[in-house]
């Protein structure tokens, strides 16, 4: 719970999930974290926890599902998988997302 | 679509809660396993391994709840355990439980019940199109210097109104009578027909369900004979054969050919044809006949008012719009034709003429159980108080423990809420018995009685009430739980600290409030019960024991008005009918009217007298009856001046009976014998002259005499008579024999009606009787219920303070000083909701008293008796906990310190 890292926006998490499981296919939470904590390469620090309520929502909407499976360790975990309608769902939010970020580069340009 | 889907997987999450903690336990288990697999390779020591792994995990334990509440439905869960407390707090007592649920489930069944007998004849609307733009439409009269009267409608009239009319749609002119109905080889029935003019069923907006709906040309002269039949005619005729259309019934003897059938449910409301003129015998309508206007019909201008009718406003059009432009008309038609009286419109919204009658004591009756069941609640409502003392300290722990408000008051009204429910159900079911039993009560003319039952709405009323019920009961305990001081209550070790003052003030308050509403009940009951014994006690003027009535229509065609010797056959029947009754066994005398008895005002008449000329609005309204010399034997009705008639009469039959009330009425100050009457023998040729008078009876309805012209049938013989017999024999025994008689004679008359005298007059009053019985047994129910709770509080205060009597006894005071202090303490909330409801039953009462008969609304002896009563009951409900308190061993109370 660094303070000096920002907080990660819900809806932002939810995307970041999304994508990590679009580009890596089938993945544990613990993967998910990992992924995650990488790509944004440590600028952001969430509490690896905060994964499993984004997961259960996701969940909850359709967007992904999971299934026991074993890692890489031989370890049971559960994967969660992208489903159809969380593929469209990620690419309607990437783009809303890609707009905002866009409009709000324009915005802070202009003010500086 | 996201929403729902979250919803129902939280649903889901609901069921298996075991299974979806262990798979969230053994996901999160591997979550760390694999962190330390992962710290353990980049070369940490197993321990600092483990540490890391859950130093970047973050709370486990806030996570797994976080996870579980968005996993499941908080609200419900919290639901789910505050029933599942309250129901073992309510199994720990199952005395409290028994109790209330089946306080609750009286109550509340006494309510639906009432309320479905409210909804069915009051609230529904009709089952016609747009019921509420039907209104009925009467004339109305006015003279300088008298009130304005209400009448049936003149065909003339009707037809001039239909014409010139903006506001109304259409208008439906008819006459609501009995018809002799037969299929053949059977005796003939009475049916309740209604012969209409042909638009009647457009104007309700009903269809035939099979057949055809009437057509303007039915109703030409000499246009073959057709009726439509209701669903029930339908059935009763022709068994529901779906082939029924193009097939003859004898109507009147005469065939007529079944047109159309109408769908079920369409019942044809009973029109009064004016406030003081009842459409007869309570008979259900089953069949329509056109209606083909006579020669009179179509020239009378101001006679002939003995039609009823229903209109239908435009859109938009309300009844106040139409009444005043009929009224214009009316006025106009008045001036413009110098009619010798004033004419005018009187228009009443459809549903609520049909009930005009009943509503009031509908409305009364459901007041009244409202009012047990508010009592019951009260009752409650201190039970639970009691209980929610009892339960401080339990609930201190919670609201030590963190517990919010909300969840506090929830945990103690989710009791309330959960008995209230069951109460409800059970409440519901007992609906149903309920219901049956007042339809057994009910008058038999009881508007729109066949509607009646438990339906779906009459349900949800009795779920409302019973929420509403334990809101009523609950919500004061429940809010209690928010004054309690966690520290305090944590603090006293026994009862007594707690139950506060305030907490015993407002159980007064409640007691207090009970007892107001019990008195006010008690009243109306006791006002009620007094208006109808002196209904059933004053002088009636006649002597219904052992007399049987039966009453004969002639419909047969041997009776049709075309033939010319109909009069000289009808006289016959009726000569031939008394010989054959006075020869049955055990048989005093006997004799006819034309009038079945006590059924309200028929043949109503002015009294024209040729030596006194009124004009039309001033001549005094008569009720016409037909009988013989022995009419005043059989109702042993004493003759007051003049002579009664005799078998001699017969020769020159023109020659009348008139009672006190036509002499004060037709003829002040004059002696009536041997003045002449005009105009009242149908043939329209005699006057007939008086020659006695007798006494006032109350033959038409107990609640007032009535005005009588008695004329023998040998002048005219209606084709409607009663025959009168007085004898030794019971009428269970008579009634066969009778018939049989009857029929011998003719078997092609119909005997719509054939029971004992006494057993007509109990049922002239049925309206009255059913509220009697409704409101007493309401009454007696709230007395109990009053005492049941001062009992309750009394008990409980004296428990409470058994400590303070044992030290009060043993410093010296008296039993009966104790006793003294007990009765004082319950004798304030009795004295103050016994003044409170007094002061509302003078508030209340003026809705009472157009309900009863010749009683004052305050009648001493009924606010007297009730107050007495339910002092009584008090004294009886606090006399108990005061001996145990004075009984109260002061060693035993105080070793329990």
């Amino acid at each position: 719970m660094g303070g000096d890292k920002s907080d990660v926006l819900q809806g932002t998490l939810d995307l970041m999930v999304l994508k990590t499981l679009e580009s890596m296919g089938p993945l544990h939470g613990y993967g998910i974290a990992r992924r995650i904590e990488q790509v944004s390469g440590n600028s952001l620090s969430l509490n690896q926890g905060t994964i499993y309520p984004a997961l259960l929502r996701l969940l909850q909407r359709g967007w992904i599902k999971a299934e026991w499976g074993l890692s890489e360790t031989n370890r049971r975990a559960k994967f969660y998988t992208l489903t159809k309608i969380g593929r469209k769902q990620m690419e309607q939010e990437t783009e809303n997302w890609e707009r905002i970020a866009g409009t709000m580069a324009r915005f802070l340009a202009q003010s500086n | 679509m996201d929403r729902i889907r979250t919803l129902l997987s939280r649903f889901a999450a609901l069921f298996g809660k075991k299974k979806l903690d262990a798979d969230l336990d053994e996901e999160l288990r591997a979550h760390i396993d694999l962190a330390i697999h992962e710290n353990l390779k980049r070369g940490m020591s197993p321990s600092e391994a483990r540490t890391a792994a859950l130093r970047d995990f973050g709370g486990v334990t806030q996570i797994m709840e976080t996870y579980r509440l968005r996993r499941g439905v908080p609200f419900l869960q919290q639901m789910t355990r505050n029933v599942r407390f309250a129901f073992r707090q309510l199994r720990k007592s199952p005395g409290f439980t028994i109790t209330s649920v089946l306080t609750l489930a009286l109550g509340i069944g006494a309510v639906t019940s009432v309320f479905s007998v409210v909804n069915a004849v009051l609230l529904k609307p009709l089952a016609f199109r747009d019921s509420d733009r039907l209104v009925v439409m009467r004339e109305a009269m006015e003279e300088p210097g008298s009130e304005r009267s209400v009448e049936p409608d003149n065909y003339l009239h009707y037809l001039r109104l239909k014409k010139e009319t903006g506001t109304l749609a259409d208008a439906a002119i008819f006459m609501q009578r009995g018809m002799s109905v037969s299929t053949p080889g059977d005796h003939p029935r009475i049916v309740g027909s209604v012969v209409t003019s042909p638009n009647i069923f457009r104007v309700l907006g009903v269809q035939p369900m099979l057949g055809r709906d009437f057509v303007d040309a039915d109703a030409a002269k000499g246009a073959p004979n057709v009726v439509l039949l209701n669903y029930e005619g339908w059935q009763a005729f022709f068994g529901g054969d779906p082939k029924v259309i193009g097939q003859a019934l004898r109507v009147g003897g005469d065939p007529a050919i079944v047109i159309g059938v109408l769908p079920p449910g369409m019942r044809f409301p009973r029109i009064e044809l004016a406030p003081n003129i009842a459409v007869g015998p309570p008979l259900e309508t089953m069949m329509y006949a056109p209606l083909t206007p006579s020669e009179w019909d179509l020239t009378a201008d101001t006679g002939n008012f003995n039609y009823a009718a229903i209109a239908r406003l435009k859109a938009g059009v309300t009844v106040e719009q139409a009444s005043a432009e009929l009224e214009t008309l009316q006025n106009a038609y008045t001036v413009s034709a110098r009619l010798p009286i004033h004419l005018g419109i009187a228009l009443a919204p459809l549903a609520s003429d049909v009930t005009s009658g009943i509503s009031g004591a509908l409305w009364l009756m459901f007041a009244a159980v409202g009012g047990v069941l508010l009592i019951a609640c009260v009752n409650l409502a201190n039970l639970q108080l009691a209980r929610a003392v009892s339960a401080e300290r339990e609930t201190a722990v919670r609201a030590a423990l963190g517990a919010s408000k909300g969840q506090l008051v929830m945990a103690r009204l989710t009791e309330s809420l959960m008995l209230a429910l069951v109460g409800g159900v059970a409440g519901a079911a007992l609906a149903f018995i309920g219901v049956q039993l007042l339809l057994v009560l009910a008058p038999s003319n009881l508007p729109r009685l066949n509607e009646i039952e438990v339906s779906l709405p009459v349900l949800l009323f009795a779920v409302t009430l019973s929420l509403a019920a334990a809101l009523v009961f609950g919500i004061l305990p429940a809010l209690r739980s928010l004054d309690v001081h966690p520290q305090a209550a944590l603090q006293a070790n026994s009862s007594r600290t707690v139950n506060s003052r305030e907490g015993s003030r407002t159980r007064s308050v409640l007691v207090a409030g009970q007892v107001a509403c019990t008195v006010v009940l008690l009243i109306v009951t006791l006002l009620v019960l007094r208006s109808f014994s002196r209904m059933l006690r004053q002088d009636r003027g006649f002597d219904s024991s052992h007399v049987t009535v039966a009453q004969v229509d002639l419909f047969s065609p041997e009776f049709a008005d075309k033939l010319p010797n109909v009069s000289a056959v009808k006289l016959a029947f009726t000569d031939r009918s008394l010989t054959a009754l006075q020869q049955l066994p055990g048989v005093q005398s006997v004799t006819v009217t034309s009038a079945m008895p006590l059924t309200g005002e028929t043949w109503v008449d002015e009294l024209k007298r040729p030596d006194h000329p009124l004009p039309e609005a001033q001549r005094p309204l008569i009720n016409l009856r037909w009988i013989n010399q022995d009419y005043l034997a059989v109702m042993q009705i004493p003759l007051v001046a003049g002579r009664n008639l005799t078998a001699a009469d017969r020769a020159n039959p023109y020659v009348a009976l008139i009672s006190e009330r036509t002499a004060r009425e037709a003829f002040p100050g004059e002696n009536p014998i041997g003045r002449k009457i005009s105009d009242i023998v149908p043939d329209d040729v005699h006057s007939v002259t008086v020659i006695g008078v007798v006494a006032d009876t109350r033959i038409n309805g107990l609640k007032d005499t009535a005005a009588m012209v008695y004329i023998p049938y040998w002048a005219y013989t209606p084709w409607t008579l009663s025959f009168l017999v007085r004898s030794s024999q019971a009428s269970d025994a008579l009634i066969p024999e009778m018939r049989q008689a009857l029929w011998a004679i003719d078997p092609q008359v119909a005997i719509p009606s054939l029971r004992s005298m006494d057993e007509q007059l109990s049922d002239s009053v049925s309206t009255e009787r059913f509220q009697v019985v409704v409101l007493t047994s309401f009454g007696a129910a709230a007395l109990l219920l009053a005492l049941l709770g001062v009992y309750g509080v009394m008990a409980y205060s004296v428990s409470l303070r058994q400590q303070e009597f044992g030290v009060r006894i043993a410093l010296g005071s008296g039993k009966a000083a104790l006793m003294r202090l007990v009765l004082r303490q319950a004798a304030y909330p009795v004295i103050l909701g016994a003044g409170a409801g007094l002061m509302l039953a003078f508030v209340l009462l003026r809705w009472v008293r157009s309900l009863l008969y010749e009683t004052p609304v305050l009648d001493p002896l009924a606010i007297g008796g009730s107050l007495l009563l339910l002092l009584a009951a008090a004294a009886l409900a606090a006399v108990l906990p005061a001996r145990r308190a004075a009984l109260t061993d002061p060693m035993r109370a105080l070793r329990t310190e």
